[in-house]
């Protein structure tokens, strides 16, 4: 899936890959790749910027934690982080349900959850 | 770094070559820096634990995580906002601090006209005019790209506009302190004036540094 296409739904993959629990970078970076079954072809350098800004705007809160010598930055959803995902949830079923009844006029179209 | 075979350590390489291309506030480039390049040398260690030549994986890294000058644009509009917020801070704290000093100096001695001079009243009055619009600017675009900016999205020139608004405060600071200086020169009751003049000077340094170091962030976003 090209680059362009994921961009605008980054925010949404990277708060679905927390809801279970906190993951700090790498580990989000993984947990979208295999969600994905490899098909999201994204910079995975572009990640950062974004958890960062996610967190400015409240919706992630972040810890660093000590591995061994190292250090890195655990991520976690905040209560506002959660109602952002079920938005983008509903805003993605709706967009989904009214491209594929133009797409596919004989299929019945699918009810937005 | 260099790695044993005296080839530099690609990761750091890397790392050295964004932290290069980027400007903004020290803690959070640094930060930012340290995430990337922490997250790149996972993955270069996880190929290599699959069997992959170091060489390889650090290759196939780089080419997944994109090259810094792929990442770099997304990491300063990041860091951009981030110096921002700085800078709108600096300003929505010393202009409201010098306004009420300002205030205190005037109103010390009531009905004593020789504690101020009259055209530095008045000049007082237009400059505290200045920098409490910019305060109240600097608040708004604090809201703006907090958590108001789950709603509204921030406009792209907006640290542009901090970076002026936060410009303007600090020269109305910096004609403060002039305007201070001699009216200290002039009045018998001079210490007082002379305080208040230190404090708006100190208040234009720390704020034209701030405002310098955010227009240098959204010329490097633009």
């Amino acid at each position: 899936m090209r680059v362009d296409a994921v961009r605008g739904h980054l925010d949404g993959l990277l708060l679905a890959v927390l809801e279970p629990g906190p993951l700090h970078g790498y580990a989000i970076i993984a947990a979208v790749q295999q969600r994905s079954g490899g098909a999201l072809d994204l910079r995975t350098g572009t990640i950062y910027p974004a958890l960062n800004r996610l967190e400015r705007l409240g919706l992630l809160s972040s810890t660093w934690e000590s591995v061994g010598e190292r250090r890195r930055r655990c991520y976690a959803l905040t209560e506002a982080g959660r109602g952002s995902l079920a938005g983008e949830r509903t805003a993605w079923d709706e967009f989904t349900t009214a491209i594929g009844s133009v797409l596919n006029p004989a299929a019945p179209p699918r009810p937005a959850t | 770094m260099n790695t044993a075979g005296g080839r530099a350590d690609p990761v750091e390489e890397y790392a050295a070559t964004l932290a290069g291309a980027l400007y903004g506030p020290a803690r959070d480039k640094a930060r930012l820096v340290e995430e990337v390049r922490d997250g790149l040398a996972e993955t270069v260690t996880a190929y290599a634990d699959e069997g992959m030549p170091r060489d390889e994986a650090a290759r196939q890294a780089v080419l997944e995580f994109g090259s810094p000058a792929e990442i770099a644009p997304s990491c300063q509009r990041e860091l951009a906002v981030a110096q921002a917020r700085h800078t709108a801070r600096a300003v929505g704290l010393a202009a409201p601090f010098l306004i009420a000093c300002w205030y205190l100096l005037w109103s010390a001695n009531p009905g004593q006209d020789w504690l101020l001079p009259r055209a530095a009243q008045q000049l007082a009055v237009h400059l505290a005019g200045v920098a409490g619009a910019a305060a109240l600017l600097a608040a708004a675009m604090t809201a703006a790209t907090g958590t108001l900016a789950r709603r509204i999205p921030t406009p792209h020139r907006l640290p542009l506009a901090v970076a002026w608004a936060g410009t303007t405060a600090s020269v109305a600071m910096a004609v403060a302190a002039l305007a201070l200086t001699v009216a200290a020169l002039l009045a018998t009751n001079w210490p007082l004036i002379a305080l208040a003049g230190s404090l708006a000077a100190v208040s234009h340094a720390v704020v034209a540094a701030s405002a310098r170091a955010c227009r240098q962030c959204a010329r490097s976003t633009a």
